[in-house]
């Protein structure tokens, strides 16, 4: 029987899926993902961990509980600590594993190779360390890393075409695993298309052009995904047309409690309409659809009726002479 | 932040700098700094603005704020309060100086550019003597710590420890502050006490701030002293300036004893209190306290892995977060089931919960001190159902 390798399709699953996946399929390695979130796998996420953990990391291990009842022979939980130089991902990402062994669920061996490119390590001892379980031949590896690269730049590419528009532009701004769990975020992107908008996201700037606009922010950001999100935001300021942002986060999210204020503070000065949605353990989906209607109806009314009482973001418009 | 203000002023004015010290923390600072702060910002972060808010009022306009290059949130800090105090029209200049570990050069000019135009001995012997203070500072605390479970009169000794403080504040020279630091440890050391008394030993962990500033963890470390417990913290002052500042640490680093439990860095001081919680259960403390602020990430990865350095060390755990919720009556009520648990567990007859009915609150908390193997098997039998919180 071959071996298997879980993929908890969580966290960075959702960013660089393509890559692991190709990744081992080259190796010849058979791959088990989890599926997609549901209530059961939430639930089994939230007893695993404390209550102060925010919701990802809860969704995380109910991937990791599921696919350790699917019965995979190895997990794949990388210790991400940065992917790029100058910025990291999130302490709970660098002890991810550490709070895995620590948790009840019975696991199978881990391949946790510490990923950190602030400190440069060689590629070629990562790879190294993924593969270990299944082929130590250095020529193979290092095809179906070039492959898997590819495949992954293939996939980054394709989620760059947008197609040009008409009607109104919703940049979604939010961390890669809140954006595309559908389950989470209560298929919030879906939800935005059946009200007629264009949904743009992080991805959908390249590196290039993110730190180009990074550099007017006064002080180095020093977490990809805020790096991500505020290059993002600065980007889409300079965008023409009708526009909206909505910036999504978990509830107690450390890195977006102080990047959501950096953001929401540019974009209250270029009066660009916004909303903030939480995401917590809580499903009731009406609040959240509500909330988006009111958000693009009032936006569309700004536009349609000329009606400059229409607040974008909570500052008084009314006028002081009636008033009076 | 705690006491640190006394070490602060004594290097600022011996360089020649006026300094205004906000005043002391209180629910007025943290109701300021609750409504300009982000929601879900850290608690340290919500009283630093209350603080600088209080200090503008009294006249203040610079202030100097350590940077840092993350992971933890508070490389930020200085940024974020900068653009807030700004939104509610109290201009500040503010001088960041970057952690040295990113480059002496920089560091040094940043500092140039703070003392102007004192001389660079000046500026050393500055350092030194807020060292110093600081140094006397945290020797006297350790006294204090070991006193108040034991003194015939409760609070003798923090009346002269804050006593105390005045006088090293005021001390001008190296030559005052030895006097003053010696008069006060000799006051400290004529409080009569209990000597017999056998007390508790508990570690305090956890992030910084918390560990060092009473207000923010509404006194946690005054409580357990009071409840019959020596405390003993992971953090204090002299020692984290000795290692980050003057970048050396004498002996195994506390990071070491981490592993195999968290065997990577994980910003903030999420590495530190764990291996600081596995040292002190190695040095055969009775129990361990961990502080943190609410969503404070380094120490929610703690928080996630103290459970098996409990199971492995046998030494109960007890987590406390902190936010903008001041309510004691419940600290109160966890920290003296957390005493009582850890009575129980020194009665020689060696049965470490006698009652489970009245120690179940507690039980939540701590993880149980079976041995491990034991602890596995009873959970896979029950299921993760019987997770603790």
């Amino acid at each position: 029987m071959s071996l298997k390798v879980g993929l908890p399709r969580a966290l960075f699953y959702h960013t660089y899926y393509p890559l692991w996946q190709a990744f081992y399929a080259a190796l010849g390695v058979e791959t088990v993902v989890s599926p997609e979130t549901n209530k059961g796998i939430l639930n089994k996420g939230i007893k695993c961990v404390v209550d102060e953990t925010c919701l990802p990391v809860k969704v995380f291990f109910g991937h990791v509980a599921e696919l350790c009842e699917a019965g995979a022979d190895y997990l794949f939980v990388p210790r991400l600590v940065s992917v790029e130089k100058k910025a990291y991902i999130c302490p709970k990402f660098m002890g991810l594993p550490d709070m895995l062994k620590a948790s009840r669920i019975q696991q199978p061996p881990l391949i946790a190779p510490v990923i950190n490119f602030v400190k440069v390590t060689p590629l070629q001892k990562i790879l190294d360390e993924c593969a270990a379980p299944f082929t130590r031949n250095r020529v193979k590896i290092n095809r179906a890393w070039q492959k898997a690269w590819q495949e992954q730049k293939q996939h980054e590419e394709n989620l760059r075409k947008i197609t040009p528009h008409h009607d109104l532009t919703i940049l979604l701004l939010g961390h890669d695993y809140n954006v595309y769990d559908r389950y989470i975020n209560m298929d919030l992107i879906k939800k935005l298309q059946q009200l007629g908008c264009q949904v743009m996201t992080a991805a959908h700037i390249a590196r290039e052009e993110r730190d180009r606009q990074i550099e007017k922010f006064p002080r180095s950001v020093f977490w990809t995904y805020g790096r991500n999100l505020i290059g993002a935001a600065y980007h889409f300021m300079e965008q023409p047309g009708l526009k909206g942002v909505i910036i999504l986060s978990s509830f107690g999210c450390g890195i977006d409690s102080f990047i959501d204020n950096f953001i929401i503070r540019r974009l209250t000065e270029q009066k660009i309409p916004h909303l903030n949605v939480v995401l917590d353990e809580h499903t009731g989906e009406g609040g959240l659809n509500t909330r988006l209607e009111a958000f693009v109806d009032i936006i569309r009314w700004r536009r349609d009726y000329h009606q400059g009482y229409v607040s974008p973001h909570g500052q008084y418009l009314g006028s002081a002479e009636r008033n009076a | 932040m705690g006491n640190t203000w006394v070490a602060l002023k004594g290097m600022l004015e011996y360089i020649g700098l006026e300094v205004v010290v906000p005043p002391p923390i209180t629910k007025e600072t943290l109701f300021l700094g609750v409504q300009h702060a982000p929601e879900f910002a850290c608690l340290p972060l919500k009283i630093n603005i209350g603080n600088l808010i209080e200090a503008k009022k009294l006249g203040a306009d610079v202030f100097i704020m350590a940077g840092g290059t993350g992971p933890c949130r508070f490389g930020l800090y200085a940024q974020l309060e900068k653009e807030i105090l700004e939104d509610l029209g109290y201009h500040y200049d503010s001088l960041i100086i970057e952690p040295p570990d990113t480059g002496y050069w920089q560091f040094l000019k940043q500092v140039k550019k703070i003392v102007g135009k004192a001389s660079w001995w000046r500026v050393f012997q500055g350092i030194r003597f807020g060292y110093q203070k600081a140094l006397a500072v945290d020797k006297l605390e350790k006294l204090v710590e070991e006193i108040r479970p034991r003194e015939t009169v409760k609070g003798t000794a923090d009346k002269i420890f804050q006593n105390a403080l005045q006088i090293i504040d005021r001390a001008q020279n190296f030559g005052e502050l030895e006097e003053s630091y010696i008069l006060s440890s000799e006051k400290l050391r004529h409080i009569p006490q209990d000597e017999r008394k056998k007390v508790l030993k508990i570690g305090l962990v956890g992030e910084i701030y918390t560990l060092l500033e009473p207000f923010a963890s509404a006194d946690i470390e005054k409580k357990l002293g009071y409840l019959g417990a020596e405390v003993r913290r992971s953090l204090y002052l002299s020692e984290w300036v000795n290692e980050h500042l003057f970048l050396k640490a004498k002996g195994p680093s506390i990071r070491d004893f981490a592993r195999p439990f968290l065997n990577h860095f994980v910003g903030g001081h999420g590495q530190e209190t764990i291996g600081a919680g596995v040292a002190f259960a190695n040095a055969g403390f009775d129990g361990i306290v961990q502080v943190a602020p609410l969503t404070c990430m380094p120490e929610i990865v703690a928080h996630n892995i103290f459970p098996e350095v409990s199971r492995d060390c046998g030494i109960p755990v007890l987590n406390i977060y902190v936010d903008e919720q001041t309510g004691e009556a419940g600290i109160n009520t966890r920290l003296e089931a957390f005493i009582e648990l850890l009575e129980a567990r020194r009665k020689p007859d060696g049965k470490v919960v006698s009652k489970p009915d009245a120690v179940q609150g507690v039980a939540q908390d701590v993880a149980s001190p079976i041995p491990r193997e034991a602890a596995q098997k009873a959970a896979n039998k029950e299921g993760p159902d019987t997770l603790t919180m």
